[in-house]
């Protein structure tokens, strides 16, 4: 069953980009034509979906008599700067539109994961700060990170970056040992190796498989479908997940889940709360900030 | 990044330069970054009284640093012409007020990051990219600084935060608004936003 896990996962990915272009198609049916969403969508029909696909269905469609106002607008603005009249330059890598067909499912997806920051994150997290000194949570993160390595090993590799991969190798086998288990993160205090992060979600990227789409999870927190699959792929890729199948039941593993978490969010706690206040829009905020960093992540 | 989104933060702090490089747009980035931090590490300034005196030599030094009408004009992009002169000179107004009070309170926070400034990049005739790293203590953060030159000075006009940049990001929020209601919507989200003051 575990050798065919990577198989499960190819073919799930296949039919995710498949769906993916079935519901970018979907998505880009609006209520009225323009020659600019004509050659869009055959644009979208012959080629693989990418993350610069500039699939825009921001507007419910519901707002026909304004939609054909602005619609002209929007498509402008996504063409060459000379009728902008700024440099080509502030475009540039920027501008990543994704469609967000299940908006409402999104937002509300979005407004719970706010809630349960608020109400159950921040005060489990604030109370565990309060018991657990800062080098004991330290050195849990160091322990959690090290245990993402095997993870960031594969994933490298399977984006043929060979050095990044070689790293990530040397500071699992370093840490785990003179690092003692993953306690102390020695290869980057010692060797200087720094981590080279790369995910399933970048690998799947990587080999042409865009977004897709918008999709929020429930604690998971913004995602796409490519994205989701990457995110199956990680989690299987972590060592604890063997141990979760196996010798460890689910109500310790979950345990152990929870500590991480709490853990990692003590580090970050205000950051979301300074995003919030620095957004007029969090939703969409959040939903574009998400897309930039996954297409940065992806061109490192 | 779907745990640890760093969301938008100017993050200055204690400073070892260990660049090398001369160039004009690196210095002068450096140079306000060094500022802030005196401010924030100056023990006359310590303490929730000193907070506003904190906050108000900061802001004095971002508006040195930063070209809030460049910054609002590629916020808006192409919608900056759906705005009137008057309009437009009061949306600068309240977008440097928000990015001022939405930051402010996040950096008198900070105590012992590091700041790495790393290189710049030319990105075209009159703007170049700073790279820096902050050093926090589980991750580093690549935070750039585009400045553009205008009479001979450099100022931001945007940063990029873990791959995210800020003008861009509100482009996306701003669009949202602007494809369905007038400007004078965004004008008065943006008042009452502005209007409830820092929250810290």
């Amino acid at each position: 069953m575990k050798r065919m896990r990577p198989a499960i996962l190819l073919l799930l990915s296949l039919f995710l980009s498949i769906l993916n272009q079935a519901v970018a198609i979907a998505a880009s049916i609006e209520p009225y034509d323009s020659p600019v969403r004509e050659e869009e969508r055959t644009f979208r029909l012959l080629s693989p979906i990418t993350e610069t696909d500039p699939i825009q269905n921001e507007q419910p469609p519901l707002v026909v008599a304004q939609q054909k106002g602005s619609g002209k607008e929007d498509p402008a603005q996504e063409r060459p700067d000379e009728q902008r009249g700024f440099n080509a330059e502030e475009m540039e890598g920027e501008a990543v539109l994704v469609a967000d067909p299940l908006r409402p499912w999104n937002k509300a997806m979005f407004l719970f994961n706010d809630k349960l920051y608020f109400w159950v994150l921040k005060p489990v997290t604030l109370g565990y700060t309060y018991i657990a000194p800062e080098p004991l949570r330290m050195i849990l993160n160091n322990f959690f990170d090290n245990l993402r390595a095997p993870g960031r090993f594969v994933n490298n590799l399977l984006q043929l970056k060979m050095k990044a991969a070689g790293n990530e190798f040397v500071r699992f086998v370093f840490n785990s040992t003179a690092g003692l288990g993953g306690l102390a993160d020695a290869a980057k205090d010692l060797l200087h190796i720094q981590k080279s992060p790369a995910d399933f979600g970048q690998t799947l990227g990587y080999y042409g498989i865009g977004h897709g789409f918008y999709l929020v999870w429930p604690m998971i927190g913004p995602s796409s479908p490519r994205d989701t699959v990457g995110y199956i792929g990680d989690r299987i890729l972590y060592p604890l997940s063997f141990l979760s199948f196996t010798e460890i039941s689910f109500g310790v593993s979950s345990v152990i889940f929870v500590i991480e978490t709490v853990n990692e969010t003590s580090f970050q706690i205000g950051d979301y709360e300074a995003f919030k206040e620095a957004a007029i829009d969090p939703y969409v905020s959040l939903r574009d900030a998400y897309f930039q960093n996954r297409k940065k992540a992806m061109e490192k | 990044m779907k745990k640890r989104l760093a969301g938008f933060l100017f993050i200055l702090g204690m400073m070892f330069p260990l660049s090398v490089f001369s160039a004009v747009p690196l210095e002068t980035v450096k140079g306000h970054v060094n500022r802030v931090f005196e401010v924030l590490r100056d023990p006359a300034l310590k303490g929730e009284s000193a907070n506003k005196a904190k906050r108000g030599k900061i802001r004095s030094i971002s508006e040195e640093m930063f070209d809030y009408t460049e910054l609002s004009k590629r916020s808006l992009g192409q919608n900056w012409n759906k705005l009137n002169p008057d309009q437009q000179k009061e949306f600068i107004k309240l977008f440097k007020s928000l990015l001022e009070d939405a930051y402010a309170d996040k950096i008198t926070s900070y105590t012992d990051e590091r700041v790495i400034f790393k290189k710049e990049i030319a990105l075209s005739e009159k703007t170049v990219e700073v790279q820096t790293t902050v050093v926090t203590k589980t991750s580093e953060v690549p935070i750039d600084y585009r400045v553009i030159e205008k009479n001979g000075e450099w100022k931001v006009y945007d940063v990029v935060i873990e791959g995210v940049s800020l003008i861009s990001n509100y482009r996306s929020q701003f669009r949202e608004i602007l494809a369905n209601k007038p400007p004078e919507t965004l004008l008065e989200t943006l008042r009452k936003k502005v209007g409830k003051g820092p929250t810290r």
